[in-house]
């Protein structure tokens, strides 16, 4: 994967500054959009309320989207992050469904108890880490790229969610999951936005700041070079899926809270969502570039576009209009101004 | 000149942003929130309710994600909430993931509506307009009865299971295939999501396995449009009976000539009316019934006239 933008795992101080801009760039469109909505509809978008719906509607796709970061970084993809959802969402429900011992046509919810969400939760994060590393193997032993791995295990996750609810979502989830989780409160921030910014927090302080996020940089940058220089590159790649994996296990529970049911039919544009997210954030789709910061105002940005068209009253249409536009523009000006800095 | 079309364009763009924020101090803010955008069923909806609401003296909002899914709509129902209109229709895609947005949206002054879908709490609601699909599949299985002499294989093609509405127009055709026609065999239900190329597959593999197939019932427009396909493709248009429910434009094409027999019509603009009524009546504070039953037709190949009225065209678009 030639690029000659590729930052080599100590990045110069003019490399960072550069990088500091091209991403600048979309944030100050993030803040853009957030003025002209905050001056035409004050009293509606910037509510308490609509403020705190924004973050929550973005968490899951966060949580996601970061995984999605380590993915792209590496110059790979993964399609398969919303089947690998809904399927450890069916899994990890139909699991505390069985454990609280309530009938499998409940409706509602169940009063199984934090041990048994625990062991809910844990199954989800199993699960979606397995599919990860199934695709990383795939991946990084079988040399099958990552489109296609990930393509046909988008396929078979959906399909085995299927095949283990029959088609039929999971309507009864734990009421404590429900309300302490999906819908619960810590200190007045939704909990929900707390398990996503912690994740994120976390996932950006490994990404940049340990030695094995300056690998998954290398690696993308530089596959062979990498291996030639001592990175386990198999390894790294297998673990990089499996973070995604595990990502899409932790979202799982938190949807599995947010909707009190598994949304089998929904997901299915999650993976093209986080990877305009990560693209939208400054992340190069051929790897060795990228930030998980960007990530999250790439996420915010469609979420704002949605918001503020809905509550201006412009119609369905033009949103998808509109928001097509802006990924595009997005990426143009970035392309811009990484096209000055190989001049300068 | 560029720069007078240019300047007119801005004048324009600012002048409908100063109108729609004039809106917002309106006491009859309604907004409707359809299942998916791009759909022309809830195009339909869209038309029938805009042109009540003008008639009413409404001041409508319509959005719409762009899948039907919970998860795609709720952001939209957030963002409803936080607009605040007086009266809000909501096409719910889940009938349980849809409830704590919608608890929230009455609970901060709304009054809520259901159509077309509805949520399995209503005591939210101020009340539901609905269609009862299963008896719509019922009548599904008379026409198809009918059309092939109440005796041979039949089969139906239809969402897999968690689509209430598909469901139940399944379970509706079962259950009168079932009390009222013993000379028909029913293979059973078969699964496209939203896929003609699916749809077109399983009635030609079904044609090798089952040749003497009779009469085919699709539960929605995209089955219907794959379904006819696939006859054509087998040269079985006219030998195999088909009907159909929804009036899309293709599928009333294909009543005409010939390549469908029947058709289960819904009115969806007639439903969006509906809601407009109901939304002007909440705001004049009156009383409305807790749910409103919106009709469903039974249109026949010799009846064009019909279909032509119940078509599912977006006229204000």
């Amino acid at each position: 994967m030639s690029n000659e933008l590729a930052i080599s795992p100590v990045e110069t101080t003019e490399d960072r500054l550069l990088r500091l801009v091209a991403g600048g760039w979309i944030f100050l469109l993030l803040l853009a959009l957030i003025a002209i909505f905050l001056v035409l509809k004050p009293a509606q978008f910037g509510s308490g309320y609509n403020v705190q719906q924004l973050f929550i509607n973005a968490a899951i796709l966060l949580v996601l989207a970061v995984g999605q970061t380590y993915v792209v970084i590496t110059s790979g993809i993964d399609l398969s992050v919303g089947s690998v959802l809904v399927f450890a969402s069916v899994v990890s429900a139909k699991l505390m469904l069985l454990l609280s011992g309530a009938g499998g046509t409940t409706y509602g919810t169940t009063a199984a108890g934090w041990d048994i969400i625990a062991i809910g939760t844990v199954a989800a994060l199993l699960v979606g880490a397995a599919w990860g590393a199934f695709n990383g193997i795939l991946i990084a032993v079988t040399k099958i790229p990552p489109l296609i791995v990930t393509l046909g295990t988008m396929g078979m996750a959906l399909g085995g969610a299927q095949i283990l609810s029959g088609g039929v979502d999971v309507r009864a989830m734990p009421e404590l999951l429900v309300t302490h989780v999906g819908s619960g409160r810590i200190l007045g921030i939704p909990v929900l936005v707390v398990i996503a910014a912690v994740t994120v927090i976390i996932a950006g302080i490994v990404l940049h700041l340990t030695r094995f996020g300056m690998h998954v940089f290398a690696v993308g940058s530089n596959a062979e070079a990498s291996r030639r220089s001592g990175i386990p590159t198999t390894a790294r790649l297998i673990q990089v899926y499996a973070i995604s994996g595990l990502m899409a296990g932790i979202a799982a529970v938190m949807s599995n809270a947010r909707f009190s049911t598994t949304t089998i039919n929904g997901h299915a544009m999650d993976n093209l969502a986080t990877i305009s997210a990560v693209v939208l954030g400054g992340t190069s789709l051929f790897g060795g570039v990228g930030s998980v910061f960007g990530t999250v105002v790439g996420v915010f940005i469609p979420i704002i576009l949605l918001n503020g068209f809905v509550i201006l009253g412009i119609p369905p249409f033009w949103q998808t209009v509109a928001m097509g536009g802006v990924l595009i523009l997005a990426v143009w000006i970035d392309q811009l101004k990484r096209r000055l800095r190989k001049r300068g | 000149m560029t720069k007078t079309i240019v300047s007119a364009a801005v004048g324009l763009v600012l002048t409908s942003l100063s109108a729609s924020g004039a809106f917002a101090q309106d006491a009859n803010t309604v907004a409707l929130v359809l299942g998916s955008s791009g759909s022309p069923f809830y195009q339909a909806m869209q038309c029938g309710a805009q042109a009540r609401a003008k008639e009413l003296g409404l001041s409508l909002t319509v959005s719409a994600a762009d899948q039907f899914a919970a998860d795609a709509q709720i952001p939209v129902v957030n963002a409803v909430t936080a607009s605040a209109p007086k009266v809000a229709a909501i096409v719910p895609t889940d009938m349980q993931a849809l409830i704590p947005p919608m608890r929230e949206l009455a609970g901060r002054g709304t009054q809520v509506i259901t159509v077309d879908q509805t949520i399995s709490d209503p005591s939210i609601l101020k009340t539901q307009v609905l269609t009862d699909n299963k008896a719509g599949g019922g009548m599904a299985a008379d026409a198809l009865a009918a059309l092939i002499g109440k005796k041979g294989k039949v089969l139906v093609i239809t969402q897999p299971p968690g689509s209430l509405a598909q469901d139940a127009r399944e379970a509706g055709f079962a259950a009168t295939l079932a009390a009222k026609y013993p000379d028909i065999q029913y293979l059973g239900p078969q699964y496209q999501s939203n896929d003609p190329q699916r749809a077109a597959e399983i009635v030609t593999s079904t044609l090798s396995a089952h040749p003497d197939l009779a009469g085919v019932f699709s539960t929605n427009d995209q089955g219907a449009i794959g379904a006819i396909t696939g006859l054509r493709q087998a040269g079985a248009v006219g030998k195999v009976k088909m009907v159909a429910y929804d009036a899309a434009s293709a599928e009333v094409a294909a009543l005409k000539n010939g390549e469908l027999q029947g058709l289960i019509a819904q009115s969806p603009s007639q439903q969006g009316a509906v809601a407009m009524d109901i939304a002007a009546k909440l705001i004049a504070g009156q009383a409305v019934e807790p749910v409103t039953m919106a009709e469903i037709v039974a249109i026949g190949a010799d009846q064009p006239e019909l279909a032509d009225k119940y078509e599912y065209v977006a006229g204000c678009m």
